[in-house]
């Protein structure tokens, strides 16, 4: 079946059989390796990106219901050479930052959130982070990235 | 049985609802209904496959909508958990399906998963609209060839393979009446998982706080989520009070059949079963119920 999705900005066709995942589709086809496929069941998040502006698991959307759609990949968060995002620079400066498997849908998902709720609580950050699983860092200091985030913007 | 690959599938893509439903009815080459997708993709992560052809229905705009009418609620089958959050916010009768629809699975799941695919699921015993929807009194519609249907969700449930045979589940309709509603959930963890055990709870009260009318269900204790009107009964003429509710559950847990998972076990399904049906007594009082 023949796709059309514009990726980053850059409209796309692909080939693909319309039930892949949207995620399998941009790692294999387009080679946008940022998005992590881990669980593949919709629990981790790692996967997330911005299907039209909303942030949603790759592993979980069949590509046929992506056409004709935006789709925003971590890649496209901030320039190669250029400066952080905010939200990857909230989570340098806090120290966040582990193995990073799980940061890309983690990004994703916090620059999603923040659109929404611009200035969160510590309750708000953990309902929306639901989605997100990391192994490594216990959370408390993406938590804190992003409620100071909020309390600075 | 699924049994396709993915390189083998076939998805049509309807330009209207009578389109889908020749595609769903054919004899020959059956087609099931496809919306967010959520549930057959992780279906097939844990090798059930796929079916050999879908029909796309996400995009038929009568599926796409929420309606207040004349004293209902309409929801599109292919309207996702967000959408119908977003739509209730005001609406306090319909607080349990607010918060059923507002705190299953988590933010990315419920942008995509549609409340078509949530009520078709058959193999899903844990979905949090179901038991929402059995107390709300909702409707469901169904649409094939010899025409539009409509059944109760303990109705549907009861047969639900069946009713889906080679018909399509188009909307939703729900009665907007008075009272208060409650949904409480118990997962493992807060990330996101299946829940153990939902209690869903709608009361009417009377002006002196007594219960008039009460209607309870459960979901993911059980094989199939169902309403408990037993329990429900037991609610009926006293002030709401989560201690009571939390004892009277216990005393008919014989009438549970709880169902063993992966996740939890038959017997702590039970066990915590009590405590979740307080939790939405509680819910519901924070909500302006009169406790004594």
């Amino acid at each position: 079946m023949l796709i059309q999705i514009t990726v980053n900005g850059e409209t796309r066709g692909v080939h693909a059989p319309p039930l892949m995942s949207l995620g399998r589709v941009l790692r294999e086809e387009f080679h946008l390796t940022g998005t992590k496929l881990v669980c593949g069941e919709g629990f981790c998040g790692s996967c997330q990106v911005f299907l039209d502006d909303e942030a949603v698991n790759s592993c979980l959307v069949p590509i046929a219901t992506a056409d004709g759609r935006q789709v925003r990949t971590i890649e496209s968060i901030a320039e190669p050479r250029g400066p952080l995002s905010p939200v990857q620079q909230a989570l340098k400066d806090a120290d966040a930052v582990q193995c990073g498997m799980c940061f890309p849908g983690m990004i994703v998902s916090i620059t999603s959130f923040l659109e929404n709720c611009p200035h969160p609580s510590r309750l708000d950050v953990q309902a929306a982070l639901v989605g997100n699983l990391c192994r490594c860092t216990g959370y408390e200091r993406i938590v804190d990235a992003v409620v100071m985030l909020g309390a600075e913007g | 049985m699924r049994l396709a690959s993915v390189s083998n599938v076939r998805l049509v893509i309807p330009n209207t609802v009578g389109e889908a439903v020749d595609l769903i009815a054919s004899k020959d080459d059956p087609a099931l209904p496809l919306a967010g997708g959520t549930w057959v993709l992780r279906g097939a992560v844990r090798g059930d496959g796929f079916e050999p052809t879908y029909v796309l229905v996400s995009r038929l705009p009568e599926l796409q909508t929420i309606d207040w009418g004349e004293g209902f609620l309409s929801i599109g089958a292919a309207v996702t958990h967000q959408q119908l959050a977003d739509a209730l916010t005001k609406e306090s009768s319909l607080g349990g399906l607010f918060a059923a629809a507002g705190k299953s699975a988590n933010p990315a799941i419920r942008r995509v998963a549609t409340v078509g695919g949530n009520l078709a699921a058959t193999d899903f015993a844990a979905g949090d609209l179901v038991p929402a929807l059995i107390v709300a009194g909702a409707a469901i519609h169904l649409i094939d060839e010899q025409g539009k249907r409509t059944v109760t969700v303990s109705d549907f449930l009861a047969c639900r393979a069946e009713l889906l045979r080679g018909a399509l589940l188009t909307h939703v309709t729900i009665p907007l009446g008075t009272g208060i509603s409650a949904h409480e959930r118990l997962t493992l963890r807060h990330a996101g998982d299946y829940p153990v055990a939902i209690a869903d709870i709608h009361v009417e009260l009377g002006d002196d706080g007594i219960v008039k009318n009460a209607t309870v269900a459960i979901g993911s204790v059980e094989a199939v989520a169902r309403s408990w009107p037993t329990l429900a009964d037991r609610l009926i003429g006293s002030v709401l009070d989560s201690k009571i509710a939390e004892l009277a559950t216990r005393d008919l847990s014989d009438e549970v059949r709880p169902r063993d998972g992966v996740d939890a076990s038959s017997w702590y399904r039970l066990q915590v079963l009590p405590t979740v049906v307080s939790r939405a007594i509680r819910t519901l009082l924070h909500a302006g119920g009169h406790g004594c």
